[in-house]
């Protein structure tokens, strides 16, 4: 099967713009992947496009593909639109990635987009819970910080992890999104900052919940017959893996781990021959503090008991040995649900092209992109390395 | 054909809500208190109303009974306060249960009087079990109104039927048009009177000894009358040939307020409960008209009685309870779940019913699509999980953190638990997620919890009813 290649990435900036539409964002985000294609692109050259998106608020709930797409001139191609809640567009590319795979098409747009912050506080808390279990998680009373806290209620009982250590996330987050000009709380904030916030769902408070998130990305993938028209240094998605599981937490057989992380990563390890240990950083889906705890365990980066100290130790700061979140996750850097997942393969191309600025890793050579819908309905891996890899290396 | 002469109460369960406010909370905001003779008053939660008091009542009953829901072939159910003005309440009332859909089902209200009518119908009744007699009731006035005051909550239920330790041996009934006196206008939720004390009195005076000169009530050793407040039973306690003791010995309305159709229930069920052996009941309704009756109870009552209070609310925190000063839904709109749907799941809802996987065994909660353990696409076999479970992760969400179907039970109780429980049956177990009622909204991982009856959420008019959780030990 052909090899896939990420020749460019970009994104608008994430926060809330009353100004921006669902498509100005878009927009943006695709004028700024073409742009990063070090030897160019043209519009005509995409034989397909992927838009992931929830589409919160009901504004364009059917076919917002085309919606975007046409935006920006790219109607005629064949367009899909991806629903798998908060790992939409993580989908997306997934799916680009098949596309080219399969031999259906060469470039391929692989993006996601979401308006949340112009409707009312009511109504965004209507869509919130909307990739929940609805007919009864939902109705006990939980959007996703209730689910979330849940989890991290039974992590604590099981594991000893602690409120501390939840706040530390925050800590790391906060201090790698103040360097991303993109991110929407591009903050520091300090363990007491992130200790003392008003609790939303105890044990959660509101610096262990990501904010809500205007924003697109938007990323453009090649096939191996044509990446050389577009770069002399290419990134190769070397592994792809996803996977899926029951909707409601309650019906799973755990809920201090995701299943369908821990599927999704085995697949994309499998897939990309390596491993945890090979890998040089990860932007992981940190919609709450735990979420990015159970992933360090569902990733393979450190056993389920060890997540606290892991963060807390320091060892996933971006002078540590495994650099999280470097974007500065989904906390600091924002959540626009559809657009997330694609938003992270845009940290991946920065810091595998040495585009990431002020929170530059030295010299990465292999990362990893790591997306969950909902509370683990869905996930998405994937494992990008430095040059055409496999034989061609 | 039954011995007559034992046709009588067999069982009794009562319940009040644990939330009481204090009298002397109204005097301060109000400068006075205008219910005389209460203290104190039970306030339903955010999510209880008549028919889950009446689901807490009749399940004690059935319970202190030894009786099964099964066996009821009577279900009566009285309250001035249904939850809707018209949907016949009952047959929720019978799906709480799980009686049967046979059962004989009748609605008594539009009076306080509707409990002592309700308990007269079950003697009439043709049954080959038992009869289950209901009173649930919560008035509500304008906030100014003495009725206001006055009006608390609770329910009592009675298994009614032969061979009883307390049959009923007379009853009367006696009307007399006096109008005016208490009424609610159609549409309203406000109880009101004219407010003429002495015509007031004289209403319920002579309606009530009208009916008590019918029975032959020797010298009884309690009174349960109606108590639209703490004073009024006294004034008409010499027309009726009683003592302030005989009375006073039963009495809830210095505890609960004016239960209205529940008063005269309580009284009885606390008179029974603490082995009174003549008791006479005289019911008032306004309008008027006025039931009496005599219980002898020569052997004792199982009864189970939970009508203690729990918390105590300032003024503010009842009126949010009471919902005069939150705001109405919110708007917005996803994640619906559609009436249809909502009633596929009603046995789930309503009595945790769960399924047995035939391949393999495994419960599935809810039990549809494919077996959660060995995927088969099964039919499940009904199961009927146990109405204890243990947490197994918790959260307590705050005001902010809910989804808006539940902003307004937020404004008026704060802050709520959910957790996911387990539930076993017969070595098998199965999760759900249940939001925690009662004062310990956020129980330990580990903790147990027994499942409750409340309203969820009211969606296109519509009261969605189903299971909660209360921390074992926290009633």
């Amino acid at each position: 099967m052909r090899d896939a290649y990420l020749i460019g990435a970009g994104q608008s900036d994430y926060g809330s713009f009353p100004g921006e539409s669902y498509r100005s964002l878009f927009r943006t985000a695709f004028e700024n992947a073409c742009d990063s294609v070090p030897d160019g692109i043209e519009t005509e050259d995409v034989d397909e496009a992927v838009v992931g998106t929830l589409g919160v608020g009901g504004r364009q709930l059917g076919l917002p593909g085309p919606a975007v797409t046409e935006h920006v001139g790219l109607h005629g191609i064949p367009v899909t639109r991806v629903e798998n809640a908060c790992a939409a567009s993580g989908y997306s590319v997934r799916q680009g990635v098949q596309a080219i795979r399969s031999g259906m098409a060469d470039v391929v747009l692989a993006s996601g987009v979401e308006i949340m912050t112009d409707v009312s506080g009511d109504a965004v808390r209507y869509w919130l819970g909307v990739s929940g279990e609805t007919e009864w998680e939902r109705l006990s009373g939980t959007t996703f910080a209730g689910v979330y806290a849940q989890m991290a209620s039974r992590h604590m009982q099981e594991y000893g992890t602690t409120r501390e250590q939840l706040s530390h996330v925050a800590v790391k987050n906060h201090e790698n999104g103040a360097k991303n000009p993109h991110a929407q709380l591009g903050f520091e904030c300090s363990l007491e900052d992130a200790m003392d916030a008003p609790t939303v769902a105890d044990p959660l408070n509101l610096y262990h919940c990501c904010p809500t998130t205007d924003g697109a990305a938007a990323v453009l993938l090649a096939s191996e017959d044509v990446v050389e028209n577009y770069t002399d240094d290419p990134i190769r998605v070397a592994g792809v893996g996803a996977g899926s599981d029951r909707v409601g937490l309650f019906q799973r057989d755990t809920y201090t781990a995701v299943p369908a992380s821990q599927y999704a990563a085995d697949r994309a390890y499998e897939m990309a021959g390596y491993g945890p240990d090979d890998l040089d950083f990860a932007e992981v889906h940190d919609c709450f503090a735990i979420a990015e705890l159970m992933a360090y365990s569902d990733l393979g980066l450190c056993d389920p008991e060890e997540a606290g100290e892991f963060v807390a130790s320091g060892k996933t700061k971006r002078d540590g040995e495994m650099p999280v979140n470097t974007s500065g996750g989904l906390k600091s850097k924002g959540h626009p649900i559809g657009a997330t997942g694609a938003g992270q393969v845009v940290e991946a191309f920065k810091q595998l092209s040495g585009q990431a600025g002020e929170r530059q890793l030295e010299d990465p050579q292999v990362g990893l992109t790591h997306n969950v819908g909902g509370s683990g309905g869905a996930a998405v891996v994937h494992v990008f390395e430095r040059g055409m890899g496999g034989d061609a290396a | 054909m039954t011995d007559d002469s034992r046709e009588g109460i067999r069982a009794v369960g009562a319940y009040a809500p644990r939330l009481r406010v204090a009298a002397e909370e109204f005097a301060e905001a109000w400068g006075s208190f205008e219910a005389s003779g209460i203290e104190e008053k039970a306030v339903p939660e955010a999510d209880e109303d008549a028919l889950t008091m009446g689901w807490e009542a009749a399940r004690r009953a059935l319970a202190a009974g030894d009786a099964d829901a099964a066996e009821v072939d009577w279900l009566g159910f009285a309250t001035t306060n249904p939850p809707m003005a018209e949907e016949d309440p009952t047959v929720r009332l019978g799906s709480f249960l799980g009686v049967a859909d046979d059962t004989t089902r009748q609605t008594f209200t539009g009076s306080t009087r509707a409990g002592t009518r309700a308990l007269f119908a079950a003697l009439e009744a043709e049954t080959d079990g038992v009869a289950l007699v209901v009173a649930a009731d919560c008035p509500q006035g304008e906030p100014s109104d003495a009725h206001e005051h006055a009006a608390g909550a609770g329910a009592a239920a009675f298994l009614v039927g032969p061979d009883a330790p307390a049959p009923i041996t007379d009853r009367a009934e006696h009307a007399e048009p006096y109008p005016g006196t208490r009424f609610r206008r159609a549409g309203s939720e406000d109880v009101e009177g004219i407010d003429v004390t002495s015509y007031d009195r004289e209403a319920f005076r002579e309606t009530l000894a009208g009916a008590v000169d019918a029975v032959d009530a020797d010298d009884p050793d309690a009174a349960a009358v109606q108590a639209p407040d703490g004073g009024l039973p006294y004034r008409a306690a010499g027309a009726m040939g009683l003592d302030n003791g005989t009375i006073h010995t039963c009495a809830t309305v210095q505890e609960l307020g004016d239960t209205a159709a529940a008063s005269v229930p309580l009284s009885l069920a606390k008179a029974l409960a603490d082995g009174h052996e003549t008791v006479l009941g005289a019911g008032y309704g306004s309008g008027g008209g006025a039931d009496a009756f005599v219980v002898e109870a020569d052997e004792s009552v199982p009864a189970d009685l939970a009508i203690d209070g729990g918390t105590d609310l300032t003024y503010a925190e009842y009126l949010r309870r009471r919902g005069d000063v939150t705001s109405g839904e919110p708007n917005g709109g996803a994640a619906y779940v559609s009436v249809p749907t909502w009633k596929r799941s009603i046995p789930q809802r309503h009595r945790l019913v769960a399924g047995r996987c035939p391949e393999c065994g495994s419960l599935a909660f809810p039990p549809e699509g494919a077996c959660p353990d060995c995927r088969s696409l099964v039919e499940f076999e009904p199961v009927e999980l146990p109405d204890t479970g243990e947490v197994e992760a918790v959260t307590a969400v705050s005001r902010g953190g809910e989804p808006p179907e539940f902003a307004v039970q937020q404004q008026k109780s704060g802050e709520y638990g959910v957790a996911i429980a387990a539930f076993e049956a017969d070595g098998e177990s199965v999760s759900m997620p249940l939001q925690i009622v009662g004062a310990e909204t956020s129980p330990d991982v580990g903790d147990a919890v027994a499942t409750v009856i409340r309203r969820i959420y009211k969606q296109e008019g519509v009261i969605r009813y189903g299971r909660k959780a209360r921390a074992e030990g926290d009633e």
